[in-house]
């Protein structure tokens, strides 16, 4: 619980870090980098998240609730 | 000159692929897409293997509206755990199905998105059909630009209708899904940003699992017995870094704290490491951990005593951790025809499921161990 609270805490700060140091659009371009999109594959993050989704009680937090399957 | 780069580097901005909630959530399209992927996904000890065929593409209509379909086709075979007992000595053994004969499972998904200036509405939905079980569901999003595009809101709302009629039983159940996302992405500097989502999810219906019985000492067996209802709170943070001196490699790093009233905690570690190598080749080794203690109703056995009205023996409501990682290539071609851009991807995932991973300790021995591994390759083309 201890690394969740840090965790919590860490990126509360970060956010209200980020509001001091605005970054303008044309400074940009690392963020726009295929390597730094959040899912750089959607079809293989959907079949991952379905694989776990089956396999662990835990689930969510991805966006794109979908539908069930009578996985066993 | 120099405007014309503002301009470019400007629109690139606005179609920061990072700052999509997922593939189906995000700015209009501006190029039509065709994926395809295979998977093969296989557990250890002949259990349950499953081969994937996944087809999407998506559309432009007009400048603000995408299209987006994706169709799924699992087949499925294998053996899988009913339920445990005692042997002679005492000692927990897990108990198999017979080999399934192979089973089919498809999937399909349709949405529409919508750009404004500052919004992107997206609305979906999608059934998919087993010979023994039918899911439907329905899914509505909106994503907000705010503060100069630094900020993106996203709230998103599903739900779920699911029908199981067990093969060798007489019935149908059914069961209700909702889940809430409320979620904010933040653009640090010019190097890092920081998504935050949670998700509210609220099931209610027939929750238990008709092929999976409990073993009673002295009692013979029963029938896998969970509550009629669950809430379940995920909250997901997923941070991304550029490193420009390292060729413009990038550090993706997720954590989930996830919590629901079954009594299951649960946290997963993801690290990704996306290194450019030449010639847009890319090269991402991957690592993932996830942990959890056990339903309050879990027990690998049972006796007359303790077995009361609710009570499962399945392994995905123990407690256990699973270990794993893997590596994936990527390789992109930039053309200049009619098609505009291929990628191919290909990776290779293994994971160790083990009940002594389980974060704190656990002592339920380690006869529902099993490991599996992923393959995946796939084909993304932009016209």
């Amino acid at each position: 619980m201890k690394i969740f609270f840090r965790l919590v805490g860490l990126t509360y700060m970060l956010v209200i870090l980020s509001a001091c140091t605005p970054v303008k659009p044309w400074q940009r371009g690392n963020l726009a980098l295929p390597q730094m999109a959040l899912e750089v594959d959607a079809q293989e993050a959907a079949l991952r998240q379905h694989t776990f989704f089956s396999k662990e009680a835990a689930s969510g937090g991805y966006g794109g609730g979908g539908g069930g399957c009578g996985c066993n | 000159m120099s405007k014309n780069i503002i301009n470019s580097l400007s629109l690139a901005a606005l179609a920061l692929p990072g700052l999509m909630q997922d593939a189906h959530a995000g700015r209009a399209e501006e190029t039509y897409n065709a994926d395809i992927l295979y998977g093969h996904y296989a557990e250890s000890n002949q259990r349950m293997s499953v081969d994937i065929v996944n087809v999407s593409a998506s559309a432009p209509i007009g400048k603000a509206f995408t299209l987006a379909v994706d169709f799924v086709s699992d087949t499925m075979s294998g053996a899988s755990p009913m339920f445990n007992m005692k042997d002679q000595n005492g000692q927990v053994k897990q108990i198999l199905s017979g080999a399934s004969i192979t089973e089919q499972r498809y999937a399909g998904v349709a949405s529409l998105s919508y750009a404004l200036e500052d919004v992107t509405l997206n609305f979906g939905g999608g059934v998919s059909s087993e010979n023994d079980y039918q899911s439907g569901h329905f899914n509505t999003g909106l994503s907000w630009d705010l503060n100069k595009k630094l900020t993106t809101l996203n709230i998103s709302a599903s739900v779920a209708f699911d029908e199981v009629s067990p093969t060798g039983y007489n019935y149908t159940k059914s069961k209700t899904s909702q889940q809430y996302l409320l979620g904010v992405t933040q653009i640090l500097d010019k190097h890092s940003l920081v998504q935050s989502n949670m998700t509210f999810s609220y099931q209610n219906g027939f929750l238990s699992d008709p092929y999976k019985l409990v073993f009673v000492e002295g009692g013979g067996v029963q029938s896998d017995a969970r509550p009629g209802k669950k809430f379940q709170w995920g909250w997901l943070t997923r941070y991304a870094r550029h490193f420009q001196d390292l060729n413009d490699a990038a550090l993706h790093a997720d954590y989930r704290f996830y919590i629901d009233d079954w009594g299951i905690q649960a946290h997963m570690v993801e690290l990704q490491w996306q290194q450019p190598i030449v010639d847009e080749w890319i090269i991402m080794p991957r690592f993932r951990y996830y942990t959890q203690n056990q339903a309050d109703f879990y027990q690998s056995v049972f006796n007359t005593q303790n077995v009361g009205s609710v009570h499962s023996s399945d392994y995905r409501l123990a407690g256990f951790g699973t270990l794993g990682g893997g590596v994936k290539i990527m390789k992109s071609f930039q053309l200049n025809g009619f098609v505009k851009d291929i990628k191919l991807q290909a990776a290779f995932d293994y994971f160790d499921r083990k009940a002594s991973y389980q974060i704190g300790g656990n002592n339920q021995g380690s006869f529902d161990n099993f490991s599996f591994y992923m393959v995946t390759a796939s084909v993304n083309v932009k016209f």
